[in-house]
């Protein structure tokens, strides 16, 4: 039985916990996922970069009053590479069932 | 959070709880519109009455467009103000419906009032919002915006039974009923969460 390797882009705990986030809403801003994944602002922003350069993630920067604001928004090529995510998930989960 | 490699059961249960934890509470936010709109369109409403009572001009009419003139701004403003960290699909959900009611609201009211068509016009617009507070309530779970769109509904129907100027009163306290008092409501509870 073949499985589908685990996307490494995705397999990691703070982008994975981004892309879930944005799976859920329509956009959300840094201080957001600050806030929910408790990480530090640095290691936010590289794996934020990682997400954009792969066209996971549509990242926009702005201005709200006189403070930068960087809104994230899940791009198509995010919402499959996190469906077909969770497929292989399923798929490695069903064989350790299997196995207990 | 780091960024370090999950197992499969790691990752499942890390993609649950970031769903779970965007799930959207209820905010003080949610009621402003009510209370900006609903504020808005009974003060228009009393100004409206009082002038066209004492002088009985028609033109008087034309003030309606005070509503707009004065709350779409201030809604934009609020909105500006608001730096929500998150938008949900129920945030944007909720702006498309009433963009959509907005809009037919304005076209009414309009063909009524450039065009002299004698449309029940107090009777279409209250209809109209009643059906957008329901679908608002409906879509954010939150009952008493339900009852209140749905007292919105009934109570339109007394806009076509009282006739002449004093209608307008009827208006204004159909909208007290359907806007105001639910914005204060949710703007209550979303302070105490």
């Amino acid at each position: 039985m073949m499985f589908e390797t685990l996307d490494p882009l995705l397999h990691s705990e703070l982008r994975l916990a981004i892309i879930s986030i944005l799976i859920s809403v329509e956009e959300a801003d840094f201080n957001y996922f600050k806030e929910k994944t408790n990480a530090t602002s640095g290691n936010l922003s590289v794996q934020i970069d990682k997400l954009n350069e792969a066209g996971y993630i549509q990242v926009e920067k702005g201005f709200a009053g006189k403070r930068t604001r960087t809104v994230c928004k899940i791009t198509p090529k995010g919402v499959s590479a996190f469906e077909r995510y969770v497929e292989a998930l399923k798929g490695y989960l069903n064989l350790s069932g299997s196995k207990d | 959070m780091e960024e370090k490699n999950l197992n499969e059961k790691e990752s499942l249960e890390l993609i649950s709880r970031m769903i779970r934890n965007t799930q959207q509470k209820l905010e003080k936010g949610n009621g402003a519109p009510f209370l900006i709109w609903g504020y808005t369109t009974i003060c228009v409403s009393l100004i409206v009455w009082y002038l066209f009572s004492a002088t009985g001009d028609p033109r008087w009419n034309y003030l309606w467009f005070l509503i707009l003139i004065i709350g779409a701004p201030v809604t934009f403003l609020w909105n500006r103000k608001q730096v929500k960290g998150v938008k949900t699909y129920i945030d944007k959900v909720i702006g498309y419906i009433w963009l959509a009611f907005g809009i037919s609201g304005v076209i009414v009211s309009s063909v009524a009032i450039f065009f002299y068509w004698p449309l029940p016009i107090l009777f279409i617009i209250v209809l109209l919002m009643g059906t957008g507070v329901v679908i608002t309530g409906l879509v954010i779970r939150f009952k008493p915006i339900v009852f209140a769109g749905l007292g919105g509904i009934l109570l339109s129907t007394l806009c076509l039974f009282v006739k002449g100027v004093d209608s307008i009163l009827i208006f204004a306290a159909i909208f007290l009923v359907t806007m105001v008092i639910p914005g204060h409501i949710l703007y209550y509870k979303g302070r105490k969460q």
